[in-house]
């Protein structure tokens, strides 16, 4: 599965920056999902869940208050006020 | 104390510096929303009145004193906004102000996600028409000094990069009115980490000038000890020569 650079980051550092195969989140318009190649984007994120999927098929789940999705051609960026990972 | 506030400053630094990042990716993205015409409809970008009586300003101040001129310094600036409404962060600023977030050092990032995304939604129902913050600019080890910076409403910034082909889904001023509170979040968290890493600073200053003031104090006052004690057998040893004398 090609992936793509991702990186959240919330004020007290980044909670997550590396190669990702998709990133499924909740947008203002809906469910929303990012993968490889995904075009220049951007969305305000409703406070919920995100699923991060590595590479090789496994799943992270994380919740977040709320922020904005930016999508360009350097990489993928979730800037969220607080993220915590679900485990 | 001096010793505690060392140890601190690197985690405190480092603190700093993850959220100066972050300010800088958010107020980017911001400036880019608020350059587009669409989004002078947005509420958070309405200029209303500058009037004290209407003006919202945060103050970090610390959770402890000995720390120099920190606080004072913090406490004289405000005093510029008298007639503002005043929300303290850390305990000195709770005791001036009344009821906050209670400690600088240990607010995480939730605590002021609450209270920006609160905030956000009063100045968005137009209960108050600026939100400031009066905190500490972390100049260098030595050099810390208080200043303001207005986050509401947003003003548009010159020279900003156009947007290009981007995709907003589904338009700018509903990601800006969404992003608003992220933004006021990201700028407070950075207000809060640089105020705490300019306290450290200044105390473990404060605690080295007053280490050296006791050294010198310790080393006066040891001379006129000596002095005293030399006169004293002296003056004793006159009293048996004299009076062996008789």
């Amino acid at each position: 599965m090609n992936t793509f650079r991702l990186k959240i980051s919330t004020p007290d550092g980044n909670v997550f920056d590396g190669q990702t195969a998709k990133l499924d989140l909740r947008g203002v318009g809906g469910e929303l999902a990012v993968m490889a190649g995904h075009i220049p984007f951007m969305t305000a994120v409703k406070p919920g869940v995100c699923r991060v999927m590595d590479g090789d098929g496994s799943v992270r789940r994380g919740s977040s208050d709320g922020g904005l999705l930016n999508v360009s051609a350097d990489g993928t960026t979730l800037l969220v006020g607080c993220f915590t990972w679900d485990e | 104390m001096g010793l505690v506030a060392s140890s601190k400053i690197r985690r405190a630094t480092e603190a700093m510096v993850k959220s100066r990042e972050y300010v800088a990716s958010v107020q980017s993205v911001i400036e880019r929303l608020a350059s587009s015409r669409e989004c002078m409809r947005s509420p958070y970008m309405q200029v209303r009145s500058s009037e004290l009586s209407r003006t919202r300003i945060i103050v970090i101040a610390g959770d402890r004193g000995l720390a120099g001129g920190y606080n004072a310094n913090i406490f004289r600036f405000t005093a510029a906004y008298a007639g503002a409404q005043f929300i303290p962060i850390g305990k000195r600023a709770c005791d001036k102000f009344g009821e906050g977030i209670l400690s600088a050092e240990h607010c995480t990032a939730a605590d002021i996600s609450t209270l920006s995304h609160r905030l956000c939604a009063e100045f968005a129902s137009g209960e108050f028409d600026r939100l400031g913050i009066i905190s500490t600019r972390y100049v260098s080890m030595l050099s810390q000094e208080p200043f303001i910076q207005w986050l509401l409403p947003l003003t548009k910034a010159d020279g900003v990069p156009s947007s290009g082909t981007i995709l907003f889904e589904p338009d700018e001023i509903d990601i800006l009115n969404a992003a608003v509170p992220t933004y006021v979040t990201g700028l407070i968290v950075g207000a809060v980490r640089e105020s705490f890493t300019s306290e450290v600073a200044a105390r473990r200053t404060a605690m080295d000038s007053a280490g050296k003031n006791a050294a010198e104090m310790i080393d006066r006052l040891q001379l006129q000890y000596n002095r005293a004690r030399q006169g004293a057998i002296t003056q004793e040893i006159t009293e048996i020569v004299a009076g062996a004398g008789n």
